[in-house]
């Protein structure tokens, strides 16, 4: 830990006590102007908790945060604001109805008068803008017609609108895709190069070499390292995280040739979905890669009967499956896995039991429901997957996000599913607990099951699928096999063929 | 949490002795707990106030009688507020149903003919809720604060505003009601309990029953919790939509007879403002507002609450407006309570 004289935040022995848990128990950080320095650490290491105390929305309960050598006023977020640190949380929180220029300067507008400048605001904000070298998006457009990389940039611009010194990003990367990704890196590379300090938390390990100078890894509260090189190897910095060694990352990938289980014909659903046939075998893994609004979600719904297709046709099992209609396709075989788990997957005040059961009742009814049976059943395929805690009367509101995610699974094994249908099913876990899931996912695939994984991150696809498609603008534009492919070529696929020239152009 | 209680099947419900806030074994929690607290001090409360008139047999017994209508009611829309929904129109589904009953049979015609007439009347009048609700996809609110109106203006044009007498169906007078006469069922007792209050408690099991212990009642409670991950899990939206109105309407018809035994007749303008009573039955017991949790036995609980505070506000004389301003003010402060809960 090299005392850079030059740092420009410092945070020296942080500790936060809540009640009965020990967030924060003494983390060293320090953040050096033009720098992008990676936050790592599993779910629950205390990240959060960490930008929280720098932001002032949490008051730390020992240690001392320096911003440029003075104290930072801890538990006052609009001091740290003031002084120059900036937030931009993980969960795009900007006002969907408001436009670009009043989101950026929402709660401290520029006035004249009793009266908003309005002209001020406008020019203020494209230059803003240009500064990010987004020229593209104009101040005028709503915010709810931005796609999800632009109103990133916006929220970056409002945190420049205040004199930033430090900007701390939580898992800015989640909800975009590759392309989209590397816009962010480019804005993040011009910040950089105005000396702002970026605090950067993610859970892929790639962007920590694409865009990182240093790491600091956390892990149970403590800082487990502190200032390491970004060409630190994977290998150790999992270690540091999980303070074990993982053997590997991803298992070895299934090689299904069973029979063909779902056969989807010429699905159409305009204008996400543009006509698409797949094939997928038992015992394989098929990934289905593609930018965020290539149609990849919109075809595991049609495929599952949560829309209503303008054309096409699902078979199961040489079975064909009514268009609208889930309970159906569960009765033929499929299960989903869906892209939000919280809005979608799960019911958060039930017990993990609960959740399990829900597609699966009438095997535990005969007049009234056993519930023994049923809790006896659940908890079986809950331990399989090594859901934690092991407690299947917990309220699954209280689980991490991997474990929650195997809650999800834990249901369609228990209804003996043949297919499943999985988006985004690593989205949010941390790298320990993705390798798990990377097991579980290649397991039940080696059992029997077809898979069908949609996926923002190339690398997993690369890493576990027996097949990997690319979608692009609602069609399947490229196959290949699981061993040969690679995440370059599979991204080259994926954006237009005019290439990411044409970004800007999309935004607006 | 332990894994031990799974060794030791022996006595029933072991496996809620591990880990902290079990509540599965009866759907009972910390409110229903808190509830009967309630219960007992307003009963000491109404004891000491007034205590030649309050704790007596038959005080108690004209509580549990009255409580027995707005109970049946509360059961029916404990299911409507699981799904998230709300019936506003029970009060007046249940005055059309009496009706509907009393213009159907002779005036000294079957019991049976009457009850059948007004449940079915009011069955019908909740499936048209429930097909505005699941299929138009009318906002419950709006769906059946039309049927309020629809309900009150068919229960006054069935026999030109006027009630219709019901004492003589199957016999028997007031004083001593023949068994399954119609005043059996409003004055009679069994072992010294009203007949109504049987009909209450029976319903009150079964509801518990259908909630916590059957597929149709997890279903209820998902669709009101999270509609699209209950969709994706398969479970039938629409229909269990459409069903927890239907079986409020017909409750609705149940309440109607209870109501018209007792009163020896149906009366085109009975029944006015029990929505508010059932609803605030409901949410003083526990049930979320906002769907995806809840509890009869809170309910039960939430009834006799209710029930112990107007007993007792009649007795000390206060006027029904100061009844209707306290109705009023209990639901809104326990709708308040509901929302710290809510956040979490």
């Amino acid at each position: 830990m090299s005392d850079s004289p030059a740092a420009v935040l410092e945070v020296r022995g942080l500790v936060k006590q809540f009640p009965g848990v020990r967030a924060l128990d003494g983390v060293d950080l320090d953040v050096r102007p033009g720098e992008v320095h990676c936050l790592l650490g599993p779910n629950g290491a205390g990240k959060s908790t960490l930008i929280k105390c720098v932001s002032g929305a949490v008051e730390p309960t020992e240690g001392e945060i320096l911003l440029g050598g003075e104290p930072l006023p801890t538990g006052d977020p609009a001091a740290s604001l003031g002084l120059g640190v900036a937030t931009i949380y993980q969960e795009l929180d900007l006002v969907e109805d408001l436009t670009v220029a009043q989101s950026v300067f929402l709660a401290h507008e520029p006035r004249r008068g009793p009266f908003l400048d309005l002209q001020k605001m406008s020019r203020d904000t494209a230059a803003l803008l240009a500064r990010l070298g987004h020229e593209g998006i104009s101040p005028r457009s709503r915010v709810s017609r931005l796609r999800p990389a632009a109103q990133q940039v916006v929220s970056i611009a409002r945190a420049l609108s205040h004199d930033v010194r430090v900007l701390i990003m939580d898992e800015p990367s989640a909800i975009l895709d590759e392309g989209e990704i590397e816009t962010l890196f480019g804005v993040v590379r011009r910040l950089t190069a105005d000396g702002v300090g970026v605090i950067y938390i993610t859970h892929r390990l790639d962007e920590i070499r694409r865009i990182g100078d240093r790491v600091t890894v956390l892990a149970d509260g403590r800082t487990a390292g502190t200032g390491l090189p970004a060409s630190t190897p994977t290998d150790r910095l999992v270690e540091l995280m999980v303070g074990r060694i993982v053997e590997r990352l991803y298992p070895e990938r299934p090689r299904g040739a069973g029979e063909v289980v779902l056969e989807v014909r010429g699905l159409r659903r305009l204008p996400e979905v543009r006509g698409v046939s797949l094939e997928v075998r038992a015992g394989e893994v098929v990934g289905l890669g593609g930018l965020v609004g290539s149609g990849r979600t919109e075809l595991l719904r049609l495929i599952y009967g949560m829309e209503t297709p303008d054309e096409g046709e699902v078979w199961v099992g040489g079975e064909k499956l009514p268009p609208n209609r889930p309970d159906k396709a569960i009765a033929a075989g499929l299960g989903l896995a869906p892209e939000d788990r919280k809005s979608q997957g799960l019911l958060l005040d039930w017990s993990q039991t609960k959740n399990v059961s829900l597609a699966d009742l009438g095997r535990f009814q005969r007049g009234l429901l056993n519930v023994r049976a049923e809790r006896v059943a659940a908890r079986e395929h809950l331990r399989s997957l090594r859901t934690v805690p092991d407690d299947a009367e917990r309220i699954v509101r209280e689980l991490s996000g991997g474990n929650q995610q195997k809650v999800v699974l834990a249901r369609w094994l228990l209804r003996s599913c043949r297919v499943l249908l999985l988006d985004e099913p690593t989205r949010g876990v941390d790298v320990a607990t993705k390798a798990e899931l990377y097991r579980v996912i290649t397991d039940l695939a080696r059992d029997g099951l077809a898979v069908l994984v949609v996926s923002s991150e190339l690398e997993e696809l690369v890493g576990i699928c027996s097949r990997v498609l690319v979608m692009r603008e609602g069609e399947l534009v490229f196959e290949v096999d699981g061993a040969q492919a690679s995440e370059r070529e599979l991204l080259r696929h994926a954006v237009a063929p005019t290439d990411s020239a044409d970004f800007v152009e999309e935004v607006r | 949490m332990t894994t031990a209680p799974e060794a030791a099947p022996v006595e029933k419900g072991t496996e809620d002795a591990s880990g902290t806030g079990r509540r599965q074994l009866l759907g009972v929690g910390l409110q229903e707990y808190t509830l009967v607290g309630v219960v007992v001090v307003l009963f000491v409360v109404g004891a000491i106030l007034k205590p030649d008139s309050f704790p007596t047999a038959d005080n108690v017994r004209n509580m549990l009688t009255q409580a027995s209508v707005v109970g049946v009611l509360a059961i029916g829309m404990t299911f409507v507020i699981a799904t998230a929904g709300i019936d506003l129109s029970v009060g007046s589904m249940l005055a059309a149903a009496g009706m509907a009953g009393g213009v159907l049979v002779d005036p000294e015609g079957s019991t049976l003919v009457f009850i059948l007439g007004a449940v079915v009347f009011a069955t019908i009048l909740g499936t048209v809720n429930a097909t505005a609700i699941a299929y138009g996809r009318v906002v419950p609110f709006i769906a059946t604060l039309a049927m309020f109106s629809i309900g009150r203006g068919v229960a006054l044009l069935l026999n030109d505003k006027l009630p219709v007498s019901l004492l003589d169906l199957n016999g028997g007078s007031f004083g001593d009601p023949a068994p399954f006469s119609l005043l059996w069922f409003g004055t009679g007792r069994i072992f010294g309990i009203p007949v109504s209050v049987y009909v209450f408690l029976g319903i009150t099991i079964i509801g518990w029953l259908l909630l916590n212990r059957t597929r149709y009642g997890r279903y209820v409670v998902a669709v009101g919790g999270n509609r699209e991950a209950a969709k994706i899990a398969g479970v039938p939206v629409r229909r269990t939509i459409f069903s927890v109105y239907v079986l409020s309407g017909l409750l609705a018809g149940v309440a109607a007879v209870l109501l018209c035994s007792r009163l020896a007749s149906a009366s085109p303008v009975s029944g006015n403002l029990y929505e508010l009573d059932a609803i605030g039955a409901v949410v003083i017991g526990g049930t979320s507002l906002a769907g995806g949790r809840a509890t009869i036995v809170g309910t039960f609980l939430g009834v006799l609450t209710f029930a112990l505070i107007f007993s007792l506000m009649t007795q000390l004389n206060l006027s029904t407006e100061v009844q209707q301003v306290t109705k009023g003010g209990i639901v809104l402060g326990a709708v308040l309570l509901q929302r710290p809960e809510a956040r979490l």
